[in-house]
């Protein structure tokens, strides 16, 4: 009997574990990513909170098993925009012919960031020392330089939580949960960096859900002497020599309050990245276009099997925001039922 | 600085600005009291606070006050405290506030 092959589309955390999972219970694999490499945002980040582990060992340990396991295909560069159900089987299609074949297939395209830019009262994309979250990672990483003048080694630097999350403007009413501790992970960091840095986080509430964060936020109060103002922003302005001069209500104090920074970080969260259009024999993968929702897995609070149709599963951050542990759990899980779907059980 | 002729704009008279320098004393009320920094400003305190039944004592606020420099405000309003310690049990960042609020009215 030939093995039973399972398809993934995309090669970020959540379809690197699948394909792991997948392949240790026996499936052959074909891991199709639309970008020419694979990770995700993982390959572009530099440590993971709350235990600052750098991302590159995380994403190397999946790249190993992942290349080390004979049933794995890995193809990059490869956009898969529909799939098309004949019989039992699905057939991947790109560009309008059929890239491959699978018994079962896994969505797992993640997430996309937040475009900073749509929140046009912060200046991203105008003032150069606006950066967003994600492009402050790559500075980390060394992939960029820092927007500031080199010899400027007690830079002041505000962080913006909540930038394109639980905003009605946006069309973005959820919390991107992880956001928040991703700027007391980037603040202690920069602090690392520049010991004379004053750095100063700007909150609506600090949801600190997970084991470990709490914790963070009191050490980087304690240890790190970060700051912790309550209130929105209510725009950035340039203020001469590069720098940004921004303006808010401090929630607590009651008063306005005013500030001249040497960089601006946009703490921007996730948007969904795919919104599958699911007909009654093929599904149509969109590009996210503004009004798209992340996957709705109906059932899915009540233990329903991860899938859009039987047969067709979605694992990782396409359902909604998550964190890495979440992203890998999940994957794990989706790979169990999509063996009990495969075996007959589902 | 040059006027700015868009945006929003904040009244000087209120507003709190953290561009201006800090007071050296805020240093080292921190160095007396380094749990002063764990303060997340919810307001336990104050709920509990026995003094602020007959005077203004929200000790999260003169922490705020304290963090954006307004050192002169603080210490009137310190005065209030009774050192009674009720604040400091039920504290859920464990700042020492009996020794914080001394340290404070002591400025």
């Amino acid at each position: 009997m030939t093995k039973q092959k399972v398809a993934i589309i995309g090669a970020g955390p959540a379809g690197l574990q699948s394909a792991v999972s997948l392949a240790e219970l026996g499936y052959e694999v074909d891991l199709y990513e639309k970008k020419s490499r694979p990770g995700g945002h993982l390959a572009e980040w530099h440590v993971l909170f709350p235990d600052m582990q750098p991302a590159g060992e995380l994403l190397d340990s999946l790249m190993q098993k992942v290349l080390a396991h004979p049933q794995i295909r890995l193809e990059t560069g490869v956009n898969i925009s529909g799939l098309e159900q004949a019989g039992k089987s699905w057939q991947l299609i790109q560009s309008d012919s059929v890239r491959g074949e699978a018994d079962a297939v896994v969505l797992a395209s993640g997430f996309k960031l937040f475009e900073a830019s749509k929140k046009e009262e912060y200046g991203h994309g105008i003032y150069p020392a606006v950066i967003s979250s994600a492009e402050l990672e790559t500075i980390f990483i060394r992939e960029k330089e820092w927007p500031f003048e080199k010899t400027n080694k007690s830079p002041k630097i505000g962080l913006v939580h909540c930038v394109g999350s639980r905003d009605a403007k946006c069309g973005n009413l959820y919390c991107s949960k992880a956001c928040c501790i991703t700027a007391v992970k980037q603040a202690i960091e920069l602090k690392k960096t520049f010991p004379a840095s004053e750095v100063y986080c700007f909150y609506m509430d600090m949801r600190m859900f997970g084991l470990g964060y709490e914790e963070l936020y009191h050490k980087a109060q304690l240890d790190y002497k970060v700051q912790f103002i309550r209130g929105r922003l209510s725009e950035a302005s340039p203020s001469g020599a590069g720098r940004i001069q921004v303006k808010a209500e401090d929630t607590l104090m009651g008063r306005p309050l005013k500030l001249t920074l040497d960089m601006l970080v946009l703490m921007v969260g996730m948007t969904a990245s795919v919104s599958p259009e699911v007909k009654e024999n093929t599904v149509e993968l969109k590009e996210y276009a503004n009004k798209g929702e992340f996957v709705k897995i109906p059932g899915a609070v009540i233990g329903a099997a991860q899938w859009l149709k039987p047969g067709l599963f979605v694992a990782g951050a396409c359902k909604g925001p998550a964190t890495l542990p979440e992203v890998l759990n999940d994957a794990r899980a989706t790979a169990l039922d999509l063996r009990n779907y495969l075996s007959g059980v589902l | 600085m040059t006027k700015q002729y868009f945006g929003f704009s904040v009244l000087e008279q209120r507003s709190v600005n953290l561009d201006s320098e800090m007071p050296a004393e805020l240093e080292s009320l921190y160095q007396k009291e380094p749990s002063l920094r764990a303060c997340i400003a919810c307001g336990n305190c104050a709920a509990v606070c026995s003094a602020g039944h007959f005077a203004e004592m929200q000790f999260y606020r003169l922490n705020v006050m304290a963090r954006r420099g307004l050192l002169h405000e603080m210490v009137g309003k310190a005065a209030a405290c009774m050192l009674c310690g009720r604040c400091q049990m039920s504290c859920p960042r464990g700042v020492n506030i009996r020794h914080a609020v001394l340290m404070m009215s002591q400025l």
